[in-house]
């Protein structure tokens, strides 16, 4: 049985819960639990050796004076209540408050696309806002940008300590959510506007959540948010799942990506 | 008259609100073993080879049952009713649907049972499945059921039948024919307590049966039927349920684990998982129902002819009943002199159906709704009009001609246009119930009327 | 380890993971927390946690800690209700009464936490993981704002709308009445 065999590690700060992740094989890395607890009532419990359990870890500050840092422990009720945009949105698009207040930023991140339909509802917030990811890789830590982060998870495990971003000038969030427990948006849009220009993210179109180039190139050429939305599907093919149809998805992403722009202001 | 019209509080709204209502799974005694059961991965396939030795040899394993210990393994339901049996309780030389239990375990943990379940070693020769009811009776279709796609026994018919009046002469006289197809989809009950049984074998011999059916003597029959056990050395006892909504009266939990009770002489718990629910618990059922209707262009409906197909799942259960309900109720609340009704029970390798709020009656009743607004489209006519015009009124016979007592379509209908600020035309707003007379009752519905006072009872929507 | 549940510390040995449903039932028998999905999903299970509503399903024993534990068998009892469970009582708001337990405590918190009357888009937010397969939410939702204004006890059960016949209309051989 994967859950008696494994052994369980408290560590009381970062430095510990680094040490203790080491190269991060045969880890199973416990945050808020909203997704290990059933797995363990259903018998799915990842098998391997250690379960690395976060809750006394600290990690769980977020600080907002100037540039933004949000600890991997940070709750998604503590985010949605930050007034951290377009996070605080996504956040508070999560299943409900008793589920947000135990569901943390860093299991959110690194949550699988589930059997049902994609994970991560904080993706495209972190993607619009161009966020890097402060992870450890072997007892070494390092930051890469959100979008490297979400493409190696797979290949090498990392242990998210938080993450970091600019505040952005202006913010939007649009999505397409069902509204029950462990309901997740079936997809979302979200835009920030960085000293750069717009940066626009779709979740729920692909396997993890991926930047709308497109929109926002048309965006930077002073489209309206009518033509920019226009684009939005360039390059992706939404699949079927549990939650929505392919066309669905088709249908519906334009509307939010236009939706989103237009919250913003203008585009 | 103490409580007509009276707020009375809850005999258990207090235990209610400080949770002292005992449900099966508060029930606590010493010494209970979990049970667990092993389900079909596959949504039709032969059983080949079933070996339980490993499972059996288990430490903290109390008991492995399989279609061998079942002492009468085929019962139905509705048997007492002359429904014959189709369903195995555990299933012996096939599976027909994906969650059908094979087999079960008591052991002293739910880990054990688990364990036990995973040592269980059964091998399948899978087969071709059927999910869409339509494809049923198609030539080349997978053959599910040993009765065939359909369920044979309804008096000499295959199917359930009503005949009144002349159809065909409706259809002649029709200015306009309307068509509509309905297809009301599954729908799980989802109580928040899943189904669950603690049985505790007593010194006597007897096995108390702690059980959260809503059919108590259902269950009662069914657990002594498939135990061959006369009922007196069954004592059930039920009555708090956290939910059914027509999901409990299928006896879904309390006859296996009666069985590794005996087995294993010792008390017995089985709570199935919502994942357990979901896919193996029964649903309401899917329908696919087809009416054409001879209307004329005032908004008379002359006649109805309706083919209708029930989904039953891979088993019978209490689908025929369900199907002869609709078929008694498908005018709904309206009067139609002339019917031609066949209603189907088709087998798919689905989870069995069962009751659901109106078991056979929501179905068509939808459908029925659907189709005035739709015929009243067509005519460019008032939908509530159409609807009073039609409504079934006093002496008016139903289907399966009942004559009507005290029919409330005509109250209903003007209560619910009064509320929605409806005006009607003068005649429809002056409309009773009373009997049809003067211009509602125009000649296609004089013959069909009970003669004042009767009291005409069916024989069964004529099959 | 000691759990802290209704302001008893109670020693408990079940392991660091195992859920605080588990060992609210299994180990102490606390049975108001019950099982409806043990994913999160519908709020049966719900308690408070240092006064907030958590799904016990969801939390491992091992990040409980010291937190006080509530139950619903520490809100009230029979003859000395908590405002929100008279309130349920009052206003039909438990029918089968097996997500009772998760809803009386998360509106409970709700009104903890407001200190005064809670609106109707309140509650819904609050209990917006609470599946009631029942009642169609409409008297839940008003049991709560009436228990957070004090609403409680208040509604007298209602005389029969007819005068009490001297004579039973029917009389049935062998009825009570």
């Amino acid at each position: 049985m994967g859950l008696s065999d494994s052994e369980i590690l408290m560590p009381a700060s970062g430095a510990d819960a680094v040490r203790a992740f080491g190269d991060g094989r045969d880890v199973t890395v416990f945050a808020g639990g909203t997704i290990l607890m059933p797995m363990i009532a259903y018998r799915r419990y990842p098998q391997r050796a250690r379960t690395l359990m976060l809750g006394r870890a600290g990690l769980n500050q977020i600080s907002a004076d100037g540039n933004v840092a949000v600890g991997a422990m940070t709750t998604l009720a503590a985010i949605a209540g930050s007034g951290v945009e377009p996070l605080a949105a996504a956040a508070r698009d999560v299943a409900d408050p008793e589920i947000r207040a135990q569901a943390t930023l860093g299991g959110n991140l690194c949550a699988p696309p589930s059997r049902q339909g994609p994970r991560g509802d904080l993706q495209a917030a972190l993607l619009a806002a161009r966020a890097e990811v402060r992870c450890a890789v072997a007892g070494r830590e390092r930051i890469e940008p959100i979008d490297e982060f979400l493409a190696g998870l797979d290949a090498e495990p990392r242990l998210v300590l938080g993450v970091e971003l600019e505040r952005p000038r202006r913010a939007a969030y649009s999505s397409q959510r069902r509204p029950h427990a462990h309901s997740y948006a079936v997809m979302a849009v979200a835009c920030a506007e960085l000293a750069d220009g717009v940066r626009v993210a779709a979740a729920g179109v692909a396997k993890r959540a991926v930047r709308l180039r497109s929109v926002e190139r048309a965006l930077a050429d002073g489209a309206a948010a009518e033509q920019a939305s226009a684009g939005a599907l360039d390059g992706l093919e939404p699949q079927d799942d549990a939650l929505a149809s392919s066309w669905y998805r088709r249908e519906v992403l334009p509307v939010l990506v236009r939706r989103a722009i237009t919250q913003l202001g203008g585009g | 008259m103490k409580a007509v019209g009276a707020r009375l509080p809850r005999y258990d709204g207090v235990a209610h609100v400080t949770a002292r209502s005992v449900y099966v799974d508060d029930v606590r005694v010493p010494g209970t073993l979990v049970a667990k059961a092993l389900r079909s991965p596959h949504h039709h396939a032969a059983i080949k080879r079933i070996d339980t030795a490993r499972a059996k040899r288990l430490s903290g394993v109390r008991g492995v049952v399989t279609h061998e210990d079942v002492p009468n393994n085929v019962y139905g339901h509705l048997e007492a009713l002359g429904i014959p049996a189709d369903e195995p309780l555990l299933a012996e030389n096939d599976v027909r649907y994906r969650g059908q239990p094979i087999a079960a375990v008591a052991a002293e943990d739910s880990d054990t049972a688990l364990e036990a379940l995973d040592a269980i070693e059964i091998e399948y020769e899978e087969r071709p499945a059927l999910f869409d009811m339509r494809n049923a009776l198609d030539p080349d279709a997978p053959r599910m059921h040993h009765w065939g796609g359909v369920y044979p026994h309804f008096g000499p018919h295959n199917h359930r039948r009503v005949r009144k009046g002349d159809v065909e002469w409706a259809f002649d006289q029709a200015d306009v024919i309307v068509e509509g197809v309905y297809r009301p989809q599954a729908i799980e009950h989802c109580p928040l307590e899943t189904q669950i049984a603690l049985v505790v074998p007593e010194a006597g011999g007897r096995l108390t049966i702690y059980s959260c059916t809503q059919a108590m003597y259902f269950s009662l029959g069914v657990v002594a039927a498939h135990l061959e056990v006369p009922l007196n050395r069954l004592k059930f006892v039920g009555g708090t349920v956290g939910g059914g909504f027509g999901g409990k009266v299928d006896t879904a939990s309390e006859t296996i684990a009666a069985l590794l009770a005996l087995k294993s002489r010792r008390p017995v718990k089985w709570r199935w998982t919502r994942e357990e629910e979901f896919l193996a618990s029964s649903t309401r059922a899917p329908w696919h129902i087809e009416i054409a209707d001879a209307v004329t262009s005032d908004g008379w409906v002359l006649g109805r002819r309706t083919v209708t197909l029930h989904d039953s799942g891979a088993y019978a259960r209490f689908s025929p009943y369900g199907v002869t309900k609709h078929a008694f109720h498908h005018t709904g609340a309206y009067t139609i002199p002339n019917l031609r009704f066949d209603g189907f029970v088709v087998f798919t390798n689905r989870v069995p159906t069962t009751a659901m709020r109106g078991f056979g009656v929501t179905s068509v009743s939808m459908a029925v709704e659907l189709h005035m607004t739709r015929i009243a489209e067509v005519l460019g006519i008032s939908p509530w009009e159409l609807r009073l015009k039609n409504a079934n009124r006093i002496g008016d016979t139903t289907a399966n001609r009942v004559a009507m007592q005290d029919p409330s379509t005509v109250p209903v209908t003007l209560a619910a246009a009064e509320r929605v600020g409806e005006k009607l035309g003068p005649e429809y707003a002056a409309m009773t119930a009373d009997r049809r007379s003067g211009d509602l009752l125009p000649e296609h519905l004089v013959a069909q009327q009970a003669p004042e006072g009767a009291h005409v009872l069916g024989n069964g929507g004529g099959s | 380890m000691q759990l802290n549940v209704n302001g008893v510390s109670r020693a408990v040995s079940s392991p660091p993971l195992t859920s605080l449903l588990e060992v609210l039932r299994e180990e102490l028998a606390v049975l108001s927390p019950k099982h409806g999905c043990e994913q999160g999903g519908c709020g049966a299970c719900t308690v408070l946690v240092d006064g907030e509503p958590r799904r016990s399903c969801l939390l491992p024993l091992a990040a409980v800690g010291d937190a006080r534990i509530t139950t619903v068998e520490g809100l009230g009892a029979p003859g000395d209700l908590a405002p929100v469970q008279s309130a349920f009582h009052d206003r039909y708001a438990a029918q089968c009464g097996y997500c009772t337990s998760g809803m009386l405590l998360a509106a409970h918190a709700l009104i903890e936490r407001k200190g005064g009357p809670v609106d109707r888009d309140e509650v819904l937010d609050a209990l917006s993981g609470h599946v009631c397969r029942c009642t169609g939410y409409v008297k839940i939702v008003e049991a709560v704002m009436a228990a957070s204004r004090g609403q409680v006890g208040a509604e007298p059960i209602e005389q029969p709308l007819a005068p009490e016949p001297s004579q039973p209309e029917i009389e049935i051989a062998g009825s009570p009445a």
